[in-house]
């Protein structure tokens, strides 16, 4: 889920530069101990266990290494927890041969590693999985018929508020995006500290799960040839939106996971947070003082459909350089698939599953006290059910996702309207794409 | 025999076997030179003239392809990326004089008498250069922003309403912390310079009646000059070197941009943008940049200096 990669990435820059030395003595045992996985993994099974190097950033993951390394002594894993900008120094590690054997990846950064062979193709190894997991989650793994990582789960959409602002106000929870508007005027009308929402203008999965909501894409593949969509009719429609909310004063624009964003939170001055499935967790976690007075409901929906969105799925991948791609492989089918492992990832991970036995999992559709007792994921589900296929992941998401938020940072600032970002934002990433070499239908 | 050696051939031959002395002592520096200088601008000369390059889709793989000068072009051509230079030289041109001005001042202040508790306050103005860049903007961080700050609150309450992160303020909000952190390290070169000096000097000002302000200004400053031309050359390097301190501080506000300063655009290129090529390219001019500034500003200084010994 890549809207989380980003916004841990920010809380945790936060956060975590505090402890920059740690990271760096991390990162300084990830690299000793890769260099011996690789000598090991090599050699005959007669020689000792294979070794394989993870790096991920879910909660709970070292449980389940260990787990699985008692469980199998011919293929010991070692674990590092990515923090920081660690997503960032994965390419140059794979490029410099340094790098882990197994990552964890957001699937919206997984095409760019496919074109630059910083993954490997684990089709033979991965394959007879497949049943185990939505059609959706396979398919954004897969490329031109191969398979390119393990997915690990999904971010549908949901809309979370706080049920006593809404109540004190006598305003009805909002199911469709006009009704929100009306809600956002009335809320403000009747106290004029409370906002409806905050826009972000550096989340950038709030942004797209609504694109999706809205049948829009980035990315499409039209023969041999990319198309960009940053500025596609869906995007245009979400654009209008959020303007009319902006102009008219309705939304705070505080960044996500600042200390001052959650400092309002806490202060009851935002009245509903639309995000993914993950989210809620974050939410109890830096909210804590809130709890019972939280609801989740569906996103609202746009007019003549029951669409909800998707802010991005993971996938745990197989890197270049990894020399034993089926053991790795199979770890990685084991810790996002196997009965053993999904309800230690629902509750500590906070992932929303991709897979079949995830979503059967009793774990999924407990009652939340924060939330009043209310069994959230249940909204989740229906969400993940309501997600239309239309979404491509492209080649440069980077540099689309860049050229996007420091376009909104100029909208929120008050410099340019939401059409002139997406319009500016969608040249950027045309004009990356062809320098690339790689060929753009326009 | 050894006892009839003539001094002067015992002399000669130590100095002949010592020969190697002064290599193996620059050994250890040329080494790490060439591995952390050298090397590193040699391969980023190369990486510019390089792209990478795929066809249709992608799918097929990428290769390594010569593209001679057309990284630089691209990078001339990105106006956000000419824009970060004209932020850092605005930056510069307030930040450098207001950190010269407060560093000279408190150095001549702790040179004259006037200062009592010197040395508590020596230490306390230069115990913001012992906390690491990125953690002063952390600090600052906090100051910046209204529901955590007892500054904007404070300022608040006496009826001012201060966005210290606004478009307009940021800049300066940056400049805040930079200046926190490193006007005690250049108050400390400014200090010791003047320290240095001669006494007698001042004595003779002293008794032909000049006051202490008229000595500051006229006799220890002028004298200090190659200790003032350095640390405002290093401070002009380090304010094109911008870096730390906004990339810090755009986790808390949108109103730092990715490319905000040029090492912030390079940063973004080559990892976000994933295009290491073109970011060694911009890296360069980056680099040719510092250089003419810094050769204009030598130059300038010289010849400012020469025309007042005249």
């Amino acid at each position: 889920m890549d809207a989380k990669v980003l916004s841990r990435h920010r809380v945790r820059r936060w956060t975590a530069l505090l402890t920059t030395g740690f990271v760096a003595i991390a990162g300084l045992t990830a690299c000793s101990s890769g260099g011996g996985g690789e000598t090991a993994a090599g050699g005959a099974p007669a020689e000792g266990p294979v070794e394989i190097d993870f790096w991920g950033w879910v909660p709970g993951l070292e449980d389940l290494v260990e787990t699985w390394n008692t469980e199998n002594p011919d293929i010991q894993v070692s674990f590092h927890r990515m923090t920081g900008d660690d997503g960032q120094k994965v390419e140059a590690a794979v490029d410099a041969g340094t790098g882990p054997d197994l990552v964890q990846l957001s699937t919206h950064d997984l095409p760019d590693y496919v074109i630059n062979g910083r993954v490997q193709d684990i089709t033979e190894h991965v394959a007879e999985h497949e049943s185990n997991y939505t059609a959706q989650s396979w398919a954004s793994v897969s490329f031109d018929g191969r398979v390119y990582g393990v997915p690990q789960g999904i971010g549908p959409s949901g809309m979370m508020y706080r049920t006593d602002i809404l109540e004190e106000h006598g305003i009805p929870v909002p199911t469709t995006w006009d009704e929100y508007l009306e809600a956002a005027r009335a809320l403000q009308a009747a106290d004029p500290d409370v906002y409806i929402a905050n826009l972000s203008p550096g989340e950038i999965g709030q942004w797209v799960q609504e694109v999706q909501q809205a049948e829009g894409s980035w990315y499409g593949i039209d023969g041999d040839a990319w198309t960009v969509g940053v500025n596609d009719e869906a995007s245009m429609l979400v654009a209008e939106r959020w303007q009319t909310l902006l102009d008219e004063g309705l939304v705070t624009t505080e960044l996500m996971w600042t200390p001052e964003y959650w400092a309002r939170v806490n202060a009851g001055d935002i009245a509903t947070i639309s995000y993914a499935a993950w989210f809620p967790t974050a939410l109890a976690e830096n909210a804590a003082d809130t709890s019972g007075r939280w609801r989740v409901a569906a996103m609202p929906t746009n007019a003549g459909s029951d669409n909800q969105g998707d802010s991005g799925g993971a996938a745990v991948v197989v890197l270049d350089g990894a020399e034993s791609a089926a053991a790795a492989a199979e770890f990685a089918s084991w810790l996002n698939g196997s009965d053993e492992t999904q309800e230690a990832l629902i509750t500590e991970g906070g992932l929303f599953p991709s897979t079949v036995n995830g979503l059967d999992s009793p774990a999924l559709v407990e009652e939340q006290e924060f939330f009043g007792g209310q069994a959230i994921n249940e909204v989740f589900i229906e969400s993940a059910g309501n997600t239309p296929a239309t979404w491509t992941e492209g080649p440069n998401w980077g540099t689309a996702q860049t050229a996007v938020l420091d376009e909104f940072a100029e909208v929120v600032g008050g410099s340019q309207t939401f059409a002139e970002a997406l319009d500016n934002a969608q040249a950027a990433t045309v004009d990356d794409l062809e320098a690339r070499g790689l060929t753009v239908n326009e | 025999m050894a006892v009839q050696t003539p001094p002067s051939a015992v002399r000669r031959r130590v100095l002949g076997g010592g020969r190697w002395i002064p290599y193996a002592f620059v050994t250890p520096f040329v080494l790490v030179f060439l591995t952390f200088m050298l090397a590193p601008i040699v391969i980023a000369l190369v990486n510019g003239l390089y792209s990478s390059q795929s066809s249709g889709l992608g799918f097929g793989g990428a290769e390594t392809v010569f593209v001679g000068l057309r990284n630089y072009t691209r990078a001339l051509a990105d106006a956000d990326f000419l824009v970060s230079f004209g932020r850092v030289a605005l930056y510069g041109l307030v930040q450098v004089p207001v950190m010269m001005v407060i560093a000279a001042v408190m150095a001549l202040l702790f040179d004259s008498a006037l200062v009592r508790a010197r040395r508590f306050f020596q230490f306390a103005v230069f115990l913001p250069y012992a906390v690491p860049g990125v953690i002063a903007a952390l600090l600052w961080g906090f100051f910046y922003q209204p529901s955590v700050s007892p500054l904007v609150q404070g300022l608040r309450a006496i009826g001012i309403d201060a966005d210290l992160l606004a478009p307009g303020t940021v800049l300066w909000s940056v400049a805040n912390v930079s200046i926190w952190s490193n006007a005690g390290i250049n108050m400390i070169i400014l200090f010791s310079a003047l320290q240095s000096l001669p006494r007698d000097t001042f004595e003779a000002a002293r008794l032909d009646g000049a006051g202490e302000l008229r000595i500051a200004l006229n006799l220890k400053l002028p004298m200090i000059a190659p200790a003032v031309l350095l640390t405002t050359l290093s401070t002009v390097i380090g304010t094109l070197q911008l870096f730390n301190e906004p990339q810090v501080l755009q986790s808390i506000t949108p109103n730092i941009s990715s490319d905000w300063t040029p090492n912030m655009a390079i940063y973004a290129v080559s990892t976000l943008g994933r295009d290491p090529h073109l970011g060694s390219a911009m890296a360069v001019i980056l680099g040719l940049v510092t250089l003419v500034v810094s050769l204009v500003l030598v130059r300038f200084t010289n010849s400012s200096s020469r025309g007042g010994a005249r």
